[in-house]
């Protein structure tokens, strides 16, 4: 499998350089769905310049970064690009692999459950077979790779693509099986931007499974491995933080990145959704409200952990789709994270029910943000509704997307284990449905 | 200052604009007048003869010209903004044609118009200014060392209670008319319909008109102007507070802006004096010969020297922690028995 990855990563590598020689790169570098004020690479050169005058990249309100992206491109900034197209190889390397390890726990644990004739007779269609799952991690890494979203985040040279690379490297070491990695890789996925502290619950339940501890409150081992997973991924999040304070002895990075994260002051229009409301809130409201959308992405973990408890690598998928969702400043970077990992359960694709539309609809988007971007802000015959209106359709159809396959892959595991035909208990035809 | 609005009250602005324009005739330029009207009589819709202001029946004197430079207008014309403009509180943001950049030794003219009462003056038909506010005032102008001399002129009904509370020195006040007695407009002019000027400024004017910059006309010929056959009301002036004889101040100390001039028939070599001064502080020991200014300071060292590129670069520190966790993260994961592999 190693030639064709070869074949897509250089071919990945060609579109990425042939579009920063053009003149697109530039254009590209300034949309506003792609840079947004946490990860733009216009913010990391400021910063970096205001450090070669001798002044704290963090007074003022332009440079979000982390201490550790400081020191990352102090040397390597003439080298961006390179770097940029190598960071995103990486990512769709680790995912490769990852995914390589995560098919055969699956064929493994597929394997039990048709031993142990938990699965009903009639589902042979729904078992997955090596064959089908011989291409997937290629085509995980195809999609990541070669996804318009993660070309333009490349050539924008936003620091989404480090971020993704660093949740990547979190799930390859998640599914190989090395606690001490995984969280370590957490921590600096967290450290980064805030919101992928809540991927550390399918991990705990990934590794759980992995090590064999049945998930039950009162069962000491389960506490026992948590606590250590907890306090691994919390020791390295605060030596990581101590050693950002000693690059610029000052604690002035935690304000500009986690408050700036949490707080949501600067109100570009992007992606996401917090943008329009908090622009035409009062402030007295506006407390209250950022708390409230805040929470909003938190949320879903304890619900989701409950129901995907068996299955925490789908778990991980709907988590980080959540995230790229309702983060407060979402890029198409983040948006191409969660798209590459659709492959992996390309079996569900005969339940999934809206897929065309949302693939319209997604697709549709993407092409009139920057119509009405222009039509706003150049033409002045919109206002910023009409912007605002593709950002929530963008959105439901995203959050649709997610509802659909996550429909689609409870409606598969019922299946499994009750059978393909289902029947009341008169005899006649059932049909499943999801409350 | 004019203070009131309406078509109506079109005499108050053509008053202020005759003395406006007397002023700049006299030399005063538009960068030392601020000039307050509450309305628009020239571009009003109920003027017959637009973008005119006329202040003499038969329209034989236009006095709202090409160069007329309003600097408070319309719904700007508040007690507020004038007591600003007198006092200097104004927000950074105020251009310098709306300020009163006076100094100790500034005389200022103010010449108020518009309808008044016992003790007030209504702006824009809203609100008032009082006696004591524009006593207090004028205080904090003396305090703060805003004025030299001050003339006040102000054509109202009851006028003259309007300075009646100044207390600060070096004030010369004039109104159109006693307590208890109304100003009266002069003429209306059948083509525009309304008053054209009061009594008590249209004498003025006609009195201004005779002055030129170098005339030696006083002040007391000022307050004879407009007697009680003539204006109706009986004018009042106020010299108590002035430190000079009225008899002493020229009109032009007010109305005009008057420089004193000599002129010399004999020429001055400069050359020679500078030499002469030279020659004078042989015993200075700042220099032993002139220096030519550029050579004053090293320039040739400023300009060559370039600006040392401080580097930022990480601490050691900083870096030694980080590559230890890294090593430490690696060899963790992959046991101590690569590490014989590695080196």
């Amino acid at each position: 499998m190693a030639a064709p990855l070869v074949l897509v990563v250089l071919a990945a590598v060609t579109v990425r350089a042939a579009l920063y020689r053009s003149s697109l790169a530039a254009f590209i570098a300034e949309r506003v769905e792609v840079a947004s004020p946490l990860n733009a690479w216009k913010r990391v050169v400021e910063g970096l310049a205001l450090l070669d005058l001798g002044v704290s990249p963090y007074s003022g309100a332009i440079f979000h970064e982390t201490p550790l992206i400081i020191y990352l491109f102090h040397f390597l900034i003439e080298y961006a690009e390179l770097v940029f197209m190598i960071t995103d190889v990486l990512t769709a390397v680790a995912l490769y692999l990852a995914i390589q390890d995560f098919n055969k726990v699956v064929f493994k644990k597929q394997k039990l459950l048709i031993e142990l004739d938990k699965y009903a007779p009639d589902v042979a269609e729904l078992i997955q077979t090596p064959m089908e799952m011989h291409y997937i991690p290629l085509k995980v890494a195809l999609f990541y790779l070669l996804n318009p979203y993660t070309v333009m985040s490349c050539v924008a040279k936003s620091t989404c693509a480090i971020n993704n690379s660093v949740i990547a490297f979190f799930i390859l070491a998640t599914i190989k099986g090395s606690a001490f990695l995984s969280a370590v890789f957490l921590a600096l996925a967290t450290y980064q931007s805030l919101y992928p502290l809540t991927l550390f619950a399918p991990a705990l339940l990934y590794l759980l499974q992995r090590q064999f501890i049945p998930i039950k409150l009162k069962s000491k081992s389960f506490w026992l491995y948590t606590m250590q997973y907890a306090s691994l991924y919390l020791c390295s999040l605060v030596v990581i933080i101590c050693l950002s304070f000693f690059l610029l002895n000052s604690w002035d990075f935690i304000p500009s990145v986690y408050g700036f994260i949490l707080s949501v002051p600067d109100l570009t229009p992007n992606i996401g959704l917090f943008w329009y409301f908090f622009a035409e809130m009062f402030e007295h409201f506006s407390l209250f409200f950022v708390c409230v959308f805040q929470i909003n992405v938190f949320f879903y973990t304890i619900p989701l952990a409950i129901k995907l408890k068996e299955h925490p690598v789908f778990f991980m998928f709907v988590q980080i789709a959540i995230i790229s969702i309702f983060k407060s400043y979402p890029t198409v970077g983040d948006v191409a994270l969660y798209m590459a990992f659709l492959p992996v359960w390309s079996h569900l694709y005969r339940f999934l029910r809206n897929i065309f539309i949302l693939s319209c609809v997604l697709i549709f988007c993407s092409f009139l943000f920057p119509v009405l971007w222009h039509l706003w802000i150049y033409a002045g015959s919109a206002n910023s509704n009409f912007y605002y209106a593709i950002t929530l359709t963008f959105n439901i159809g995203q959050i649709l997307l997610i509802s659909d396959y996550f429909y689609a892959f409870l409606r598969r595991e019922y299946y499994l284990t009750h059978g393909l035909h289902l029947t009341r208990q008169d005899g006649t035809e059932a049909m499943l449905v999801l409350k | 200052v004019c203070t009131s609005r309406f078509w109506f009250n079109y005499r108050h602005v053509a008053n202020t604009l005759s003395v406006y324009r007397s002023v700049k005739r006299l030399g005063i330029p538009d960068s030392h007048i601020v000039l307050m009207l509450a309305d628009d009589m020239a571009c009003n819709p109920r003027n017959p003869k637009p973008a005119t202001v006329f202040s003499h029946k038969n329209m034989e004197l236009n006095v709202y010209g090409d160069d007329v430079e309003v600097d408070y207008r319309s719904y700007e014309v508040t007690v507020e903004n004038f007591l600003r403009v007198l006092t200097g509180r104004i927000p950074p943001s105020t251009p310098r044609s709306k300020r009163l950049l006076s100094d100790d030794r500034s005389n200022i003219l103010i010449y108020m118009t518009g309808h008044g009462g016992n003790g007030f003056l209504k702006f824009q038909d809203s609100e008032e200014i009082t006696n004591v506010e524009l006593a207090d005032a004028f205080e904090q102008m003396w305090q703060k060392r805003r004025y030299n001399e001050l003339l006040f002129i102000i054509d109202t009904c009851q006028g003259a209670s309007m300075y009646e509370r100044f207390y600060s020195p070096n004030i010369m006040a004039l109104a159109s008319s006693q307590v208890g007695e109304d100003s009266l407009s002069h003429q209306p002019d059948l083509g525009i319909g309304v008053h054209l000027m009061d009594r008590y400024t249209f004498y003025v004017l006609e009195f201004l008109e005779e002055i030129h910059p170098a005339s030696q006309t006083n002040m007391n010929d000022l307050f004879q102007v407009c007697p009680k056959s003539l204006c109706v009301s009986t004018p009042g002036h106020r010299t108590d507070l002035f430190q000079r004889d009225p008899q002493n101040v020229l009109i032009t100390d007010f109305f005009g802006s008057v420089r004193k001039v000599e002129i010399t028939t004999e020429t001055i070599s400069l050359d020679r004096n500078v030499a002469a001064f030279e020659s004078k502080f042989p015993e200075e020991e700042f220099a032993t010969e002139p220096l030519k200014y550029a050579e004053q300071l090293p320039v040739a060292q400023i300009i060559h020297q370039k600006p040392k590129q401080k580097d930022w670069h990480p601490p050691g520190g900083f870096i030694l922690g980080l590559w230890a966790l890294i090593i430490m993260v690696f060899f963790k994961t992959y046991g101590i028995k690569h590490m014989k592999h590695v080196f």
